[in-house]
């Protein structure tokens, strides 16, 4: 990264940069430069306190004819306020502002005029997305893109390690089962939603799940959430659009940002387990309750305590073991970006390096840490060939390098948190490591997790990325006045690859005094493994009118494209969509827009190829009406838009039960489906009736509808977005109810369910300034109802059984609880499970059909009914080179379940294996502590009952969360001008720095034995050239 | 400009006209490719088949890892952790849809595999739909060679179909009662399934029609080497006498829970229905290919020895010790199977006389024989470990604290006995070895034994028929013949008594082979057996001589409904003609 650096600065110096030497005239004469010292032509300049103002000219300099010493006020749109006493000479530099609201907005394969969007959109620009330090960009959109609820399921990335098997892997762990228009994800760690459905991402216009792409690479982040929007992708539109555009070249002398970043993570939500003599304790008691003699002594107790005998009675934390308290993680990015009037380019390159939770070995040479290593290229190139012809070539490569202990952290992370304190000794006496052989040799703690941390090798995945996207653009204007032709072409490929060098080291107990192995010992492995590789293309020709007529506007699109996706074995999906768009306005102020395309997916039945999508929306610039220009000045613009759009969703790559389930096919020779005949066991391989086939199988649909409206306040200070949305999706894929088993093989997915989605989603913002201070506030809050109408749903006898009526995700089934037994009348005397008798400590459950038997007929909606509410509020100013933001985000109506070992259910199960205890255990019911219990009593055989769900386990969902801030300086361009160099800016900027949560016995989000969720504290400089 | 757009047409032109793309996966395996009308070898249409064998249950281990019989009373599950499908179903706490998954093969068991949908590929209703696709199929297929009595090998393959299909239903009939009897239809996803349950006469007549329509196009024991899976006429015959059996016994003929039902049992009784069920195990007998083999334990352990009518092939492995042996031996076991009392004291002397009769010679403060002259009958060495037995050169140590009943926290016995049955000859052994691990689902014995009873109870008082059967599996049992030559039974007894003891000869002889648990249904008799507690043995060693004690260990809860199986609770929501069996 030095060498960079170190190159960096000699361009600066090599510089040669013209300033503009005119002739001094009197008065002030000045030059208003951006961020890269870049003149900024038609900023509005104004002597305070006066009426007197001018714009400068195009080469950003102005000239006014006020003494110096009066205070000038420099205004422009999408940058900070400056007010600064004039001098004679004077060179300004002005700041881009946090947040954006550009004339122009990116829809799907277009840029259009923001007053021309009917649909509902929110966007965040480069700014939002650089104060987050992290492995993916998704990680600044919690709480800031408007009507995106997130949740976040892992701290790091996953792993792919298994090699390519079956002939027929789609549906399986490697496809992105949410997301359908491409095959592999490198988002394992934050599930996205808007209005219920996890968008699609298209990345310059081409559909591609890249989450890695250096944010400052990004110009901006649109989610399209309107069915109208999102109609061009044909059968896949049903999906929400997040729509990624990449900065492009910018005509200019070079413009160069580097930007280095170093922080510290720190692992949240952790548990506290606990000593072993506790443990101890509680075993006993579990054991006692159990009617099973007591299995630790006083003596076992006193050397659990005293720590006597570390060999006999070990008492390890393992959380302490095996875990870094703070890890580091860094982020080195380069931009350049410039360009002529004939040819732009834009060129980033970015490095990223995060590292795991997991201590390492100094007798290991080589690193055994999870790690993530990222190299990004992006770069593109633009030539206006001629006054007709513009040729766009953009190349992005992607080389990223994961690794982990062993070769399975999770597995890992499982074994860590089921692990008791008292398990076994790291090392024996001997020096082998400790094992134990409860659950049998190969049981839970054969492997000693020291070794498997440490000493077990590694694992590593190397992921490959490389597309390159072609736009041609002709002017037709010689034909007729407005037409353009477009043609588009993307390649793409895709390669993950893992290699295996992990090992497992035997681990020994100490039985009737002599060293007894356990567990299986594998040997130094040195395995290459293709996993996964995904060829993609995608080919599109469009044709595009846009012209105005006196006062009124038309554009119109006529379009084909094709995409097509191989991934491994199967055969490629082939979508092809044909249609178009045509929009007409009538003076900006009245809207209309209609889009119908047809759209064909390979994958079905042949003759049920085709679909017929299409949708409208209607716009009024109430704002531009006279009525309120007249009576209300104050507000400045108020647009009323609506959208309607039938919308498909060719889902049938999502399962690999569907992959060509059209046609009735038998499989053999694999998973497992074998045995042995003979007296020699000869193995034999059978042929079986794969999945039933359903040949009426069609898409998902969806009736959208949206409206919305946008007003502004008081020259754009206040803005007011808000929507209504209503959005009907049909013919979802399901299992039918009524599933009769005499069939005699499973039933498979059908077009069956009908599923609601509706809410309200808006938006206020407020920006202006105090003097130089520039201050802004902007929040988004989001209410989502949703309603299963129809998934055949066998008939229930009762009504709380039921399911139709109620929202399709995030509801919770289960008993009701009425807190403890605490008498054995009452535990004699009510309803209980067939079989158990329960006993004072037990959780008493309520008998809803009161037949005297808790049953499934006794479960019923117990959480998760109420809209989800979601919330972001992202405040920030700039004082001179100062500036701040906070990003704070906020979900209510929210449950979680907290029935796991680590935080609301006593672990241990002495039948195979004792799981470990936390500080929640101590919470048990006891009959002294019988008033203040918060847990059931230990015993194992009481595991039936009180481990079933129910409102027991149900915990508060909601938190909000100072999920991101940023507080940095930037020093004076008047110093850095003299050295060359435009700007340079200190930050410090954190994630996940504050959370109130509801239920405080575990994270909100990610939950016991994955990858905790990470605090991260980062600094870094960043210098503009 | 003209020469892009000629390049543009030209590459679309290109584009579209190559449609050679593979428009459907060739590796896909389509019906004809399954049922090759030009594959004179038949292999596709042989692996098909061998797929509808595999839906055949093992018993080993089968049900939640415990054996069936641990949900009789013969045996207890050692598992206590949490829901032990076993020790649900004796103790009643099943209900019609909470039913063990791994005794509900109306459903299945893998029901994870699709979330909603049912019937999964280990139901027996999926061993009828494979059946059927495969007698549907097999027509075309020119499988060279034959029997020779001229069945082509497409009609031995098709009549193993229909075996395996028959004994599907038969073992939804001894669960269920009277099943929907689907014929030979392939049912798929826009046919109605509303189909109502036939009466259990209908079921039982079906069944056996079918033995006796393909008895005669399947091929004769003994079955060559290779063959020693497939289902042959004795099979055919067995499987006939078996159901005649179940269609004669208390529980359906005469018994019936809900007089008037006929879908659970016949409506009156007959007593040809026994006459009938006697000649079906004649007809066995008569053929004249099986014969007790003389090794108790080497009717487990022996591939294709002279005894074995139909079974599910296992593999070679130590799977059975590792579950159920001993605990306490370096060689593994978490003995899972805990024999109860009762089985243990069913089990006679060798000379043949119940450990009841004063004469026997069987001394309570030596219950096993260890140091007595006078032992036990030797099936009980073979299926039974207790205190003191000897197991991999040491003995099996079950009195408290004993290294095969430590009180610790592993899992280990409950009762103080573990099993032994199925078990390689690792007496004298260090360590276990692979051995073969069939599942025996018929055996010669049961048709023998079978025949004793149907005789016994056709007939006002036993004949010397009944008791020539009983003195063949005593005596192959290694009970001694005595000097009166009855092996310790009683002459002239009445049909009541002769019950009694043919009763307790089914247990010891097929005790954890999946008769126990069905006999005490069709018998009639688990309202008695089951509502008594188990109970075990508690052994407290002092020096050289132990106390024993009786400890209950478990209490099981029989009720009258529990004698047929409830229909899944959701089918019977589905499908409004289902008819629910009694009181569930």
């Amino acid at each position: 990264m030095r060498y960079i650096f170190c190159l960096i600065c000699l361009f600066a110096f090599t510089q040669q940069k013209i300033f503009a030497q005119d002739a001094k005239k009197s008065g002030i004469n000045g030059t208003v430069v951006n961020e890269f010292s870049e003149p900024l032509a038609s900023v509005k300049v104004m002597v305070k306190d006066s009426k007197k103002e001018i714009f400068t000219d195009a080469n950003g300099e102005f000239h006014l004819d006020t003494p110096p010493g009066t205070m000038l006020v420099f205004l422009w749109k999408d940058y900070y306020t400056r007010e600064l006493k004039a001098t004679a000479e004077m060179t300004v530099q002005l700041t881009d502002a946090f947040l954006k609201s550009p004339n122009q907005v990116d829809m799907l394969y277009e840029r259009v005029d923001r007053s021309k969007v009917l649909g509902a959109v929110s966007t965040i620009y480069t700014k939002q997305l650089t104060t987050t330090p992290a492995s993916l960009y998704v990680y600044a959109i919690p709480g800031q893109l408007s009507g995106v609820y997130t949740k976040q399921n892992s701290g790091f990335t996953s792993f792919n390690v298994s090699e390519i098997s079956s002939s027929a892997i789609i549906g399986q762990t490697l496809v992105n089962a949410s997301s359908n228009n491409n095959r592999s994800t490198d988002n394992s760690e934050i599930s996205l939603s808007v209005r219920g459905q996890t968008p699609v991402t298209v990345i310059d216009g081409v559909q591609r799940e890249i989450s890695s792409i250096d944010p400052e690479s990004i110009e901006s982040i649109s989610m399209l959430k309107d069915g109208l929007s999102t109609l061009l992708l044909g059968n896949n539109s049903s999906r929400p659009v997040m729509l990624v555009t990449t900065r492009r070249g910018e005509m200019g002398r070079p413009h160069i940002t580097f930007t280095a970043q170093t922080g510290m993570q720190q692992s949240l939500g952790l548990p506290k387990p606990l000593p072993a003599y506790q443990y101890a304790y509680l075993m006993n008691e579990t054991l006692m309750n159990d009617g099973k003699p007591a299995l630790y002594s006083a003596e076992d107790f006193a050397a659990y305590k005293n720590h006597t005998d570390p060999y006999g009675h070990p008492d390890i934390n393992w959380f302490k073991t095996l875990l870094k308290d703070y890890t580091p993680i860094s982020n080195y990015k380069l931009n350049v970006n410039g360009g002529t009037n004939v040819a732009r380019y834009s060129v980033s390159l970015s490095y990223f390096d995060q590292e795991g939770i997991f201590k390492t070995s100094p007798d290991v040479s080589y690193s055994t840490n999870n790690s993530l290593k990222r190299y990004v290229i992006n770069s593109d190139i633009g030539v206006q060939v001629n006054q007709n012809l513009n040729v766009d070539l953009q190349l992005f490569g992607r080389v990223q390098n994961t690794r982990e202990p062993g070769n399975d952290y999770n597995g890992l992370l499982n074994a860590l948190f089921s692990t008791p304190n008292n398990a076994y000794p790291i090392y024996n006496r001997n020096g082998t490591f400790g094992g134990n052989n409860i659950g049998g040799n190969g049981g839970p703690y054969s492997n000693n997790l020291l070794s498997r941390a440490q000493y077990s090798g590694y694992t590593q995945n190397n992921t490959n990325d490389i597309l390159a996207n072609l736009d041609l653009n002709y002017n037709l204007n010689s034909v007729l006045k407005g037409l353009t032709f477009k043609i588009k072409g993307n390649l793409a490929y895709q390669s993950i690859t893992a290699l295996d060098r992990s090992l497992q080291n035997p681990s020994y107990g100490y039985i009737d005094s002599a060293y007894v192995i356990y567990g299986t010992t594998t040997s130094q492995s040195n395995a290459f493994r293709t996993v996964f590789t995904s060829r993609q293309s995608y080919a599109q020709g469009s044709l595009n009118y846009n012209r105005s007529f006196e006062k009124s506007n038309v554009d119109a699109q006529l379009m084909y494209d094709r995409k097509s996706v191989v991934a491994n074995y199967d055969l490629a999906s082939t979508t092809t969509n044909a249609g178009g768009r045509v929009g007409y306005d009538y003076n900006k102020k009245y809207f209309v827009n209609a889009t119908l395309i047809g759209s064909g997916n390979n994958r079905y039945p042949d003759g049920k190829r085709w679909g017929l999508f299409y949708g409208a929306g209607l716009g009024w610039e109430m704002g531009s009406e006279d009525f309120i220009k007249e009576n209300l000045p104050w507000i400045s613009g108020w647009k009323w838009r609506a959208t309607y759009a039938r919308t498909g969703n060719a889902n049938i790559d999502l399962n690999a039960s569907l992959y060509y389930a059209y046609s009735q096919t038998y499989n053999s020779n694999n998973n497992g489906k074998n045995y042995q005949v003979g007296t020699g066991y000869t193995t034999v391989y059978y042929q079986y009736e794969g999945s039933l086939a359903n040949p009426y199988i069609t898409w998902e649909k969806a009736n959208k509808f949206d409206v919305g409206t946008d007003i502004s306040f008081f020259q754009n200070h206040l803005q007011l977005t808000a929507d209504y949305y209503h959005d009907v999706y049909s013919d979802i894929l399901g299992y039918r109810g009524n599933s009769i088993a005499l069939l005699g093989t499973g039933y498979p997915l059908e077009n069956i369910g009908k599923n609601q989605y509706h809410g309200i989603e808006l938006s206020l913002t407020y920006n202006n300034h105090l003097g130089n201070f520039n201050y802004f506030v902007t929040t988004n809050g989001n209410l989502a109802y949703s309603k299963i109408i129809y998934n055949d749903e066998l008939a229930t006898p009762y009504a709380w059984n039921k399911r139709t009526g109620l929202p399709v995700s995030g509801t919770y089934y289960g008993y009701t609880s009425l807190g403890l037994y605490q008498n054995a009348e009452d535990a004699a005397s009510s309803a209980h499970i067939a079989g158990y008798t329960p006993q004072p400590g037990d959780i008493k459950y309520k008998d809803l059909n009161g037949d005297g038997v808790i049953d499934a007929f006794d479960q019923s909606t117990i959480g998760g009914t109420k809209p989800l509410a979601f919330f972001g509020v992202t405040l920030g100013g700039n004082y001179k080179g100062f500036n701040f933001s906070f990003v704070i985000q906020g979900v209510g109506n929210r449950q979680i379940s907290a029935l796991n070992n680590a935080v609301d259910h006593f672990g241990m199960d002495y039948n195979t294996t004792n799981g470990q205890v936390y500080e929640n255990a101590t919470g048990r019911w006891t009959p002294e502590t019988a008033g203040e219990a918060t847990l059931s009593r230990l015993a194992v055989s009481a595991t039936n009952n009180n481990t079933m769900f129910s409102t027991f386990y149900l915990k508060n969902g909601n938190y909000v969360r100072l999920k991101n801030a940023e507080i940095g300086y930037s020093l004076p361009y008047s110093l850095l001008k003299r050295i060359r160099i435009s700007g340079l800016k200190i930050f410090v900027d954190g994630e996940n720095l504050f959370t109130i949560a509801g239920f405080k016995g575990m994270d909100p989000e990610v939950q016991p034995y994955s990858y905790p969720i990470q605090r991260v504290v980062s600094t870094g400089v960043s210098i503009k050239l | 400009m003209k020469n892009y757009i000629h390049k543009i047409i030209l590459l679309a032109a290109l584009i579209s006209g190559c449609k050679k793309y593979e428009q459907f996966p060739v590796d896909k395996v389509t019906g004809n490719y399954v049922f090759d009308p030009l594959d004179s070898a038949g292999v596709n249409a042989q692996s098909y088949l061998y797929g509808i064998y595999a839906i055949v249950k093992s018993g080993h281990s089968r049900v939640g890892g415990d054996y069936l019989d641990a949900a009789s009373d013969d045996a207890v599950s050692s598992q206590t952790g949490s829901s032990i499908p076993v020790t649900l179903l004796t103790t009643n706490a099943v209900s019609s849809f909470n039913f063990p998954g791994s005794e509900n093969y109306w459903e299945g068991t893998n029901l994870s595999q699709a979330p909603s949908s049912s019937g999964v590929p280990d139901a027996f209703w999926a061993g009828v739909r494979n059946a059927n696709i495969f007698i549907n199929g097999i027509g075309v297929v020119p499988v060279k060679g034959g029997l020779s009595n001229g069945t082509t090998t497409a009609q031995v393959w098709r009549s193993e179909a229909r075996f395996l299909r028959a004994y599907f239903y038969f073992e939804l009939v001894r669960r269920y009662g009277g099943v929907p009897l689907l014929g030979d239809k392939v049912y798929n996803i826009e046919d109605n399934l509303e189909i109502p349950r036939s009466t259990f006469a209908d079921c039982i007549t079906y069944i056996v029609n079918e033995c006796d329509a393909i008895k005669d196009s399947l091929i004769s024991a003994p079955a060559s080497d290779g063959d020693n899976y497939r289902a042959t006429k004795g099979a055919a015959l067995a499987l006939k006498a078996k159901t005649l059996l179940l269609a004669a016994s208390p529980l359906f003929n005469g018994g019936n829970i809900e007089s008037g039902n006929a879908l659970t049992g016949y409506t009156d009784y007959d007593v040809n229905r026994w006459t009938l069920a006697a000649q079906a195990a004649k007809d066995v007998m008569n053929l004249g290919v099986y014969s007790l083999l003389p090794s108790f334990t080497h009717i487990f352990l022996d591939q294709n020895n002279s005894e074995r009518i139909f079974i599910r092939p296992g593999n070679n492995s130590t799977g059975i010790e590792t579950r159920n042996g001993p605990v306490g031996f370096q060689a593994g076991g978490t003995g899972n199977t805990s024999p109860t009392q009762e089985l243990v004291n069913a089990f006679p002397m060798q000379n043949g006389l119940p450990i009841t009769n004063p004469a026997s010679g069987y001394l309570a403060a030596d219950p096993y024989s260890l140091l007595n002259d006078v032992k036990r009958d030797p099936r009980f060495n073979a299926t039974i470990f207790y205190n003191g037995a000897t197991w991999l050169s040491s003995t099996v140590d079950t009195y408290e604290g004993g290294k095969s009943k430590p009180n610790s926290s592993q899992q280990q016995t409950e009762s103080g006995y573990y099993m032994r049955k199925f078990m390689g000859d690792f007496e004298a052994a260090t360590t276990y070895s692979n051995h073969s691990s069939d599942w025996i689902v018929m055996r010669y014995a049961e048709i023998l034994l079978g025949y004793a009873e149907a005789r016994n109870e056709a007939e006002s008082a036993p004949q010397p028929d009944v008791y020539e059967q009983l003195y063949a599996i005593r005596a192959r049992a290694g009970i001694a013949a005595g000097d009166d030559g009855n092996y310790g039974l009683t002459p002239n007894m009445t049909q009541a008594e002769m019950r009694a003891v043919i009763q307790n000869e089914w247990r010891i002889e097929f005790a954890f082979e999946e008769h126990r648990y069905f006999d005490i249904r069709r018998w009639k008799i688990a309202g008695t057996v089951m509502n008594q507690p188990r109970t075990g043995i508690f052994i407290v060693k002092n020096g050289a001589s132990n106390t024993y004690s009786t400890v209950n260990i478990l209490t099981t809860v029989f009720k009258d409904n529990q004698y047929l199986y409830p229909i899944p609770y959701n089918e019977v929501a589905k499908n409004p003609a289902m008819k629910q069996n009694p009181g569930w």
